[in-house]
């Protein structure tokens, strides 16, 4: 079974948040619902300014707090392929994976409209879902969070897995840039002008997310929570580099939220601003 | 089916605790599913369990995306009749597969909720911003028989000038292309008055005083080894948008050498985050840091010397301050390098242009000495440069820079574009003009907008922005009927107030499929198809030099009574009196015509194999590489079919590449030189100087304080982008807007002024004022503010209206380029206090 996963190249990443609209329309997402988002800081006093900015989809963690803490088990780890999905049936709301979640990537919608007139109320659903826009995509799948959500759940990025779930069995990479493949890519990396994005197995040593990993030195964002994202970061080809806790032994990595904290070597500015995007998000 | 139970809440859950069977019994079928009915059943067994329906059938049809001018190649997926995705085309040149932030809102764009669901007329006779049109539907046929009336009575009348077609963003042949023949047929100059002096003809006819072309550049960065880029915003508005960061990733991440990249500008943006060297330059002085970079080129002997030439005997003699014998020197494919060096370059150094740009000379000598030693280069710039009063001297020292280093028509330079190989059309204008189209009155009618007029702007390709003011005056004459296709002057126009009071007097026809400022005073709504209903061709804005030409192909019939603008052009033809009426008969219709210039590919098939309609219908895109010029150490070559290989005469290369007096790159402009008495009328320039790159001071208008500049961000979707709530979800990230765009201030800026960060500001010049939120943000030039051009909008739909920051047009003085009637939209000066 494939172990999906995604690298997001930070040294050519653009900022132009493709991702966040192709998902949003792909998915059918409300506005400022983004499930794949792009962070922008600053720091530096004029003229010498830096801004950076930070692509931020669903970790799809390998050990997912918001699995661990949900009450319901509405939020589960699908084993076929390494997703992170929602069941809308068995969500309560609760929201206590929106506080476990350490990448700030849950959203829940119900009580406010970011963008006014709340365009709910403008495409009004017939059959108790949030919303109903005429160009909502057709897949469906409730018991995958995949669809409009009722209202009351959180909603969460699927990595597109209408699209991933169908993909050839045993592909090591799903490229869009391959015309067989390009309808099995996640809709972020396949609209990502730099390219980049990567998406594919991470079980299979050949793939190029594996290659990339390796070659360009591929880290994950908050690594010390032990949650293990699926979503590797690439930052420089040089020597110096973040150091990730993907080389240590799985046994020294804590294996949940609620394991003795062990303090990580420091990650820096990224790992600085976490508190910041949970807060963007409320 | 697949079902859910929407009525479950935190509340029931914690009355029924929760069994499978009482959680899923709702099943509230929602017909789009492909999955089956289930409830909670594990999800590894939905994964395998055989839909029960019929699988919905997809259909793609090809499109090209209408939210900026790229021209991006779309898939457009529809499954059951409704349109809910669009992915860029794999096999389209431009698109590649991907797209751009605005690419996917597509779907958005065709079922907007505030959309014109058919033709209308105006019943409340007052206009103004806030009253009521009273539109009522009228039907096509009085639509059209009303416009073709008024038309037909001020034909009659010989005052057929007083009818103006104005327009925006042109398409193709299909659209914008057919207004020149109506103009000839039926008599008015101002049939049609487009907008490239409201867009970029700063850099277009600053090049072309130099180079003689006059047309946008295509260029050829992926072969490029170093940009420098003058306020282009090139990962944020540069045309092609998806394609420069598709080859962005591949200079900067894949290829070796990677490309280095120096980006000018007012304020930290993606781009000058991303370069390697980002300069924070004081407005409007682009041109001086440019002369400085010639002046290092020169003085450090970094200029190319198979393009340029060389002194005679090898020794350089440019150094500061000191001037040079012209006979020394033998100049090669450039024209008045010395006498430039001497009127003006040789006192340019880093040091004095550190004192007019508000750079460190290190970054200015460092930035040049990149650029004069690293080739290929390219330096590339648009509005941010020569939206000034000094714009087209702005524009002129940074192109040549390019002559400099040799990058003309080189790879990795820059260069034309080709275009397609259309079939002629079935019909020709020339044979259906009556007496008063060949010699009615009309002939002797300047256009409303005074170009090239010598009392408006002689040298200039449009002037729109003057159409409304001048109407309005009546100088030299009031307009009777405008109609305007893709564009909205009322709103995009610097001080539109003065255009509200103009439209009140005009008889207006709007063709926009949505409500805007224009159609508020309109007095018929004639409304367009959107881009996915519409069968509309597009050749390539510049692109990579070869040609190429692309289709809108229908996803779906129209949702509304709609008309492809192309198809009201002909049909209110057919409807004019005389022979004209007659040529359009015989045109009839804009498929017919497609299918007449689709016969072009029969003889000279795409490098894709679209050799007919059907074909380019299928495809979405002709096109056939290679670019067929190409200048290698200082020769011109011309593709054979092979390679590169038949070199151009110099008579050659004057007809076909360098279109100007002496067939060189002119850094003295014999073109203004041709106009030297004129511009130093209007102007009072320097007549030794003024036809050389050369500094001078711009002008800035308002009677403020602070430079107030208004990019476009990447989420302006041609106009569309206020209305669309997903757009303004993500408008601008840089400040962290949601729902919020914000008036970027530098913190002591604002701070000097009492204002807190997020505090409602108000910004006021002699024009008038806008109020807006103020965000402290230390990448901004502390005598600059920054917002997006994009709110404001008061008629633009229901997500648009009162969406703050006002809209900067209404502080934009109106004040123009005299040589390229650049409008000067990031010129004004306005005061900024607390509101």
């Amino acid at each position: 079974m494939a172990k999906w996963g995604m690298v997001i190249d930070l040294d050519t990443c653009t900022g132009c948040q493709a991702c966040t609209t192709a998902c949003t329309m792909e998915n059918s997402r409300l506005p400022g619902e983004s499930w794949q988002d792009v962070l922008f800081y600053h720091e530096g006093t004029y003229p010498n300014v830096k801004l950076m900015w930070f692509p931020r989809p669903c970790m799809h963690c390998e050990n997912p707090s918001c699995v661990t803490v949900c009450p319901t088990k509405a939020t589960y780890k699908d084993p076929e392929g390494g997703f992170v999905l929602m069941d809308y049936n068995r969500c309560i709301g609760c929201k206590y994976c929106q506080i476990a979640c350490p990448y700030g990537v849950r959203f829940s919608m119900d009580e406010r409209a970011f963008v006014k007139p709340d365009i709910r109320q403008v495409f009004p659903s017939g059959d108790g879902r949030q919303w109903n826009p005429p160009y909502q995509a057709p897949q469906d799948d409730p018991g995958r969070g995949i669809g409009i959500q009722p209202h009351g759940v959180v909603s969460k990025c699927t990595f597109c897995y209408h699209k991933v779930s169908q993909a050839p069995a045993g592909v090591a990479d799903l490229d869009e840039d391959v015309p067989e493949l390009k309808e099995y890519v996640p809709a972020c990396v396949r609209v990502c002008p730099p390219k980049a994005r990567f998406f594919g197995d991470l079980d299979q040593p050949q793939s190029t997310v594996n290659r990339l990993i390796a070659d360009k030195r591929g880290v994950r964002l908050k690594d010390e929570t032990g949650n293990k994202p699926q979503v590797y970061y690439l930052s420089g080809g040089a020597t110096a580099a973040v150091p990730s806790l993907r080389s240590m032994a799985a046994a020294t990595v804590p294996t949940g939220p609620f394991s003795p904290p062990q303090r990580a070597p420091d990650t820096g500015a990224i790992a600085a601003h976490s508190a910041d995007w949970t807060a963007d998000q409320a | 089916m697949e079902s859910i139970d929407t009525r479950l809440s935190r509340r029931r859950f914690l009355q029924a605790t929760g069994t499978a069977s009482a959680l899923g019994a709702a099943g509230l079928g929602t017909g789009l599913g492909t999955g089956l009915l289930t409830t909670l059943r594990p999800a590894s067994a939905q994964a395998n369990d055989p839909a029960g329906a019929d699988p919905p059938q997809t259909r793609i049809t090809k499109n090209i995306c209408h939210q900026c001018p790229a021209r991006c190649g779309i898939d457009v997926y529809t499954t059951d009749g409704r349109v809910h995705a669009i992915y860029g085309s794999t096999e389209h040149p431009i698109s590649n597969g991907k797209l751009c932030p605005k690419g996917p809102l597509g779907t958005y764009i065709l079922y907007d909720p505030d959309r014109f669901k058919g033709p209308m007329k105006r019943t409340n006779p007052n206009k103004g911003r806030d009253v009521d049109p009273g539109f009522v539907p009228i039907s096509w046929d009085e639509a059209l028989d009303t416009v073709a009336a008024r038309l037909n009575r001020l034909r009659r009348a010989g005052e057929s000038h007083r009818f103006a077609l104005v327009y925006g963003r042109g398409w193709g042949a299909s659209c914008a292309g057919l207004q020149g023949a109506f103009g000839q047929l039926y008599g008015s100059p101002n049939v049609a008055i487009g907008h490239s002096s409201m867009c970029s003809d700063g850099s277009i006819i600053a090049k072309k005083a130099l180079d003689g072309v006059g047309g946008y550049n295509a260029y050829d960065y992926a072969n490029a080894n170093m940009l420098l880029m003058f306020g282009v915003g090139f990962l944020e508005a540069f045309r092609p948008y998806n394609n420069n960061m598709q080859v962005w990733g591949y200079i900067r991440g894949v290829k070796v050498p990677k490309t280095r990249i120096t980006a000018v500008d007012i304020h930290l943006n993606t781009t000058l985050a991303g370069a390697d060297r980002a300069l924070l330059i004081k407005p409007g002085t682009d041109g001086a840091l440019a002369l400085a970079i010639a002046h290092v080129i020169l003085t450090e002997g970094l200029w190319e010397r198979s393009f340029v030439g060389d002194f005679r005997d090898g020794e350089n003699r440019f150094r500061a301050g000191e001037r040079v014998s012209p006979a020394l020197f033998e100049e090669k494919w450039v024209r008045g390098l010395v006498d430039w060096w001497n009127l003006e370059l040789k006192d340019r150094t880093p040091a004095w242009a550190a004192e007019i740009t508000d750079l460190y000379e290190r970054d200015i000598l460092a930035t040049a000495r990149e650029f004069g030693s690293t080739r290929p280069s390219i330096a590339l710039f648009e509005r941010g440069a020569h939206a000034h009063s000094n714009g087209v001297l702005n524009g002129m020292a940074i192109h040549a820079l390019n002559a400099l280093v040799g990058s003309l028509y080189a790879e990795g330079g820059l260069m034309g574009q080709m275009g397609p190989s259309y079939g002629p059309l079935p019909v020709a204008a020339d044979d259906f003009k009556d007496d008063y189209a060949r010699n009615g009155p009309w002939q002797d009618q300047p256009r409303i907008d005074l170009k090239g007029d010598p009392d408006g702007y002689l040298l200039a390709n449009n002037m729109l922005q003057e159409l409304g003011p001048n109407s309005l005056a009546g100088r030299p004459y009031k307009l009777d009927t405008v109609m305007f296709y893709q564009a909205n002057p009322i709103w995009t126009a610097p001080n539109g107030q003065v255009w509200e009071q103009a439209m009140q007097e005009l008889f207006i026809i709007d063709t926009s499929p949505f409500p805007g400022e224009t159609a508020m005073f309109a007095d018929l709504v004639l409304p367009d198809h959107t881009y996915l209903e519409r069968l509309q061709d597009a050749p390539t804005y510049p692109f990579q030099g070869w040609p190429l030409t692309q289709l809108r192909v229908p996803a779906i019939e129209p949702l509304y009574d709609t008309k492809y603008y192309g198809d009201v052009l002909i049909e209110i033809g057919k409807r004019i009196d005389g022979p004209m009426g007659d040529y359009y008969k015989v045109l009839d219709n804009t498929e017919n015509l497609l299918r007449h210039l689709a016969k072009g590919f029969e003889t000279d098939p795409g490098d894709n194999g679209v050799n007919d309609f059907e074909s380019w219908k299928e495809k979405g895109v002709w096109y056939k590489r290679p670019y067929i010029y190409r200048q290698v150490n200082g020769e011109f070559r011309k593709w054979d079919g092979q390679g590169y290989n038949l070199v151009l005469t110099d008579e050659e290369v004057k007809e076909q590449l360098f279109k100007t007096a002496s067939g060189c790159f002119e850094l003295r402009s014999g073109w203004l030189a041709e106009h030297a008495d004129w511009i130093v009328e209007k102007t009072g320039r320097d007549r030794r100087k003024l036809m050389f790159p050369h500094w001078e001071e711009p002008v800035h208008p308002g009677g403020g304080d602070l430079y107030m500049v208004t990019p476009k961000v990447a989420m302006h979707a041609e106009g569309r982008g206020a209305n669309i709530p997903v757009a303004i979800a993500t408008l601008q990230p840089v400040l962290g807007g949601r729902s919020t765009a914000y008036i970027e201030v530098n913190p002591a800026t604002a701070r000097a002024r009492g204002i807190a960060d997020g505090a409602r500001v108000r910004l006021v010049s002699d024009v008038g004022s806008i109020e807006g939120y103020c965000k402290y943000f230390e990448g901004c030039r502390p005598d600059t503010i920054v917002f997006p051009m994009e709110h404001g909008h008061w008629a633009h739909g229901r997500w648009a209206r009162g969406r703050l920051p006002g809209h900067c047009g209404e502080i934009t003085v109106n004040q123009s380029d005299r040589i390229t009637g650049q409008c000067s939209y990031y010129t004004t000066k306005v005061r900024l206090e607390p509101a």
